[in-house]
């Protein structure tokens, strides 16, 4: 791998394919490429196949808009601005999407395994439970389990004989998906990534996958990230390509630039229950608006500038957040 | 009136009952992994009041932070407010499977009396589930490997079940893959297996798990009766057990809820 390369939100997202396995950054409501997933839906991506830790605001509102096929992960929802994911609790409950549950060290197992290269790692986690069953496993109860898509594993776990210390533990596989999409605050121009707060799974998913797409807040010299490198996550070679967006987890937070945006994502919550709410939602702010740029002048600056974080602290000062 | 006085049953809200209770299961110097919610006032009111020096690790990877304002949710940017560390699932995770981690809260949707825990689905599960909900998130990582859970659940009938419609979070009888033949916890966690559920606290008692990993009501909160506990159980609920009431708030707890630890009302409204 070269350099990464320069592009425009349009032209990176335009790079990943109908059927293509997806990872993301971030966790729950905290740094989600909102910016790709508006995209992603505006340019009618189908057969969309997430791995990832956990979702969020973003992957209900891809599920929402029917650009997903395959989701393996284990838990989605808005923390407290919606407590289960509308859309994907309706488009589980009439069949209309895959869903493989595991455990969030499964989860975070089979990137970490896909980022070193391995084919599986062990754990002790969540053993003897309904993840486990083997009546659940959908994807091999579906056939897809029969190696002719090398992404999927030829099995969903396995529990096995430790042969070093006599004990028994479960092996998770690895995954390694087409793309992982993340957002970061800070890039060099060369393509150093800094992340600042908590990493969440970010190193894991961004090096597990094939190629990464970084939609940062800001693009710096690489001069000014190199100054600290122990403050720096990922190499220039594991990343492909840049896009320098502020606001680009808008309304999910990100850790020194801004907060979740808790009423827009409640208000979403709300209004998409239904397909028939999500397609109005759509209509309003994804296909109502022509790129991320009229999105953000329809949110508006007063209320951009409410959720800006105080550089003191991290976070915002000036949201209201409780009922006091 | 003193500080340390108990509040009278008119002066407080069930929520400040459940904060207080789940706060009173925390020790001093314990190492305890905490949720979104409930869980949260929880441990920051057990690190006012009874558990100085207990430290606090939410899931998305902060250790020990001592936030000045109230996170929303445990990936908030306030977690790491004067953290020791600030990193991410891999190393937090990685801790609890070491076996660092003395107590968990945990919350869920339906309990078994094994303290079998569902977060996935209501109803039949499958390709086409009854009713979605989030799914497993950390708590069944978490349930497995503490030393100790503690669930903070709302008492309902059909929450308190026989047997739970899927199991997302191991209690202390569990099935064995691929058969599915129920068996103690510790046989198929080997030499990971440190402990389980230890308590749970709804808003009308506490009840905790006996010698055979079994629920029984342990003490009931002021107002309710042990039989209305059972009765809000779909099990056969062990009421032999009950050692009195659940001891009240203190004017100084509530004060700490409410003025120190969410003085916004975010989870206290």
């Amino acid at each position: 791998m070269g350099k990464p390369t320069r592009l425009s939100l349009t032209e990176a997202i335009s790079l990943i394919k109908d059927g293509d396995m997806l990872t993301f950054s971030g966790f729950t409501i905290w740094r989600r490429p909102m910016a790709a997933i508006y995209e992603m839906i505006r340019q009618g991506k189908k057969n969309l196949h997430l791995v990832e830790v956990n979702g969020g605001t973003h992957d209900d509102m891809l599920v929402g808009a029917g650009c997903v096929n395959i989701w393996e992960s284990c838990w989605v929802g808005h923390e407290l601005y919606g407590k289960i994911g509308g859309n994907f609790s309706r488009k589980l409950q009439s069949g209309e999407v895959i869903c493989e549950d595991y455990s969030h060290v499964h989860m975070l197992y089979r990137l970490a395994a896909g980022s070193m290269g391995l084919p599986y790692l062990p754990t002790y986690a969540s053993m003897g439970t309904d993840m486990l069953n083997p009546e659940y496993d959908h994807l091999g109860k579906l056939g897809l389990r029969d190696g002719s898509n090398p992404k999927i594993p030829k099995k969903k776990y396995e529990i096995v004989e430790d042969p070093f210390y006599d004990s028994q533990l479960l092996h998770i596989p690895a995954a390694n998906p087409d793309w992982c999409i993340a957002c970061v605050q800070t890039v060099g121009d060369e393509g150093t990534v800094r992340v600042e707060g908590q990493v969440y799974s970010d190193e894991e998913a961004i090096k597990a996958a094939d190629q990464v797409i970084i939609l940062a807040e800001q693009v710096v010299t690489e001069e000014y990230v190199r100054r600290e490198p122990t403050r720096n996550l990922i190499a220039p070679h594991q990343i492909n390509y840049i896009v320098e967006l502020p606001w680009a987890s808008y309304p999910t937070g990100s850790f020194g630039f801004y907060e979740p945006d808790g009423a827009f994502i409640k208000n979403f919550y709300e209004k998409t229950r239904t397909q028939e709410g999500m397609d109005v939602w759509l209509n309003e702010w994804v296909f109502g608006v022509k790129d991320f740029d009229e999105f953000l002048t329809k949110v508006g600056v007063l209320q951009l500038e409410k959720l800006r974080a105080n550089p003191v602290f991290g976070y915002s000062t000036k949201v209201k957040r409780g009922s006091r | 009136m003193a500080m340390t006085d108990h509040v009278k049953v008119d002066e407080f809200k069930p929520i400040d009952l459940l904060a207080v209770a789940a706060a009173r299961e925390v020790s001093d110097g314990d190492i305890v992994f905490a949720g979104t919610g409930l869980p949260m006032l929880a441990i920051m009111l057990a690190q006012l009041t009874n558990a100085p020096n207990a430290v606090c690790i939410y899931e998305a990877g902060s250790v020990d932070g001592r936030p000045i304002s109230l996170p929303t949710s445990v990936g908030d940017a306030r977690c790491i407010y004067q953290a020791s560390i600030a990193s991410g699932l891999f190393d937090v995770f990685n801790q609890l499977q070491r076996g660092v981690v003395d107590l968990a809260f945990l919350g869920g949707a339906e309990i078994d009396k094994y303290g079998n825990v569902n977060t996935t689905a209501m109803g039949q599960y499958g390709m086409k589930p009854q009713k979605r909900l989030t799914g497993s998130g950390g708590n069944s990582d978490i349930n497995s490997l503490a030393k100790k859970t503690v669930f903070i659940m709302p008492q309902e009938k059909r929450r308190f079940r026989e047997k739970v419609d899927f199991i997302t979070s191991p209690g202390w009888r569990i099935p064995k893959w691929p058969s599915g033949e129920m068996v103690p916890k510790k046989e198929i966690y080997n030499k990971a297996f440190r402990g389980g559920p230890a308590a749970v606290v709804s808003n009308m008692g506490v009840f905790r798990f006996d010698e055979n990993g079994e629920m029984y009501l342990d003490t009931v909160h002021p107002g309710f009766t042990a039989e209305q506990v059972k009765d809000n159980c779909m099990f056969d609920l062990n009421i032999s057990r009950v050692s009195g009431e659940t001891e009240l708030p203190t004017y100084q707890q509530i004060d700490l809820l409410y003025n120190k630890v969410d003085p916004e009302g975010i989870f206290l409204p």
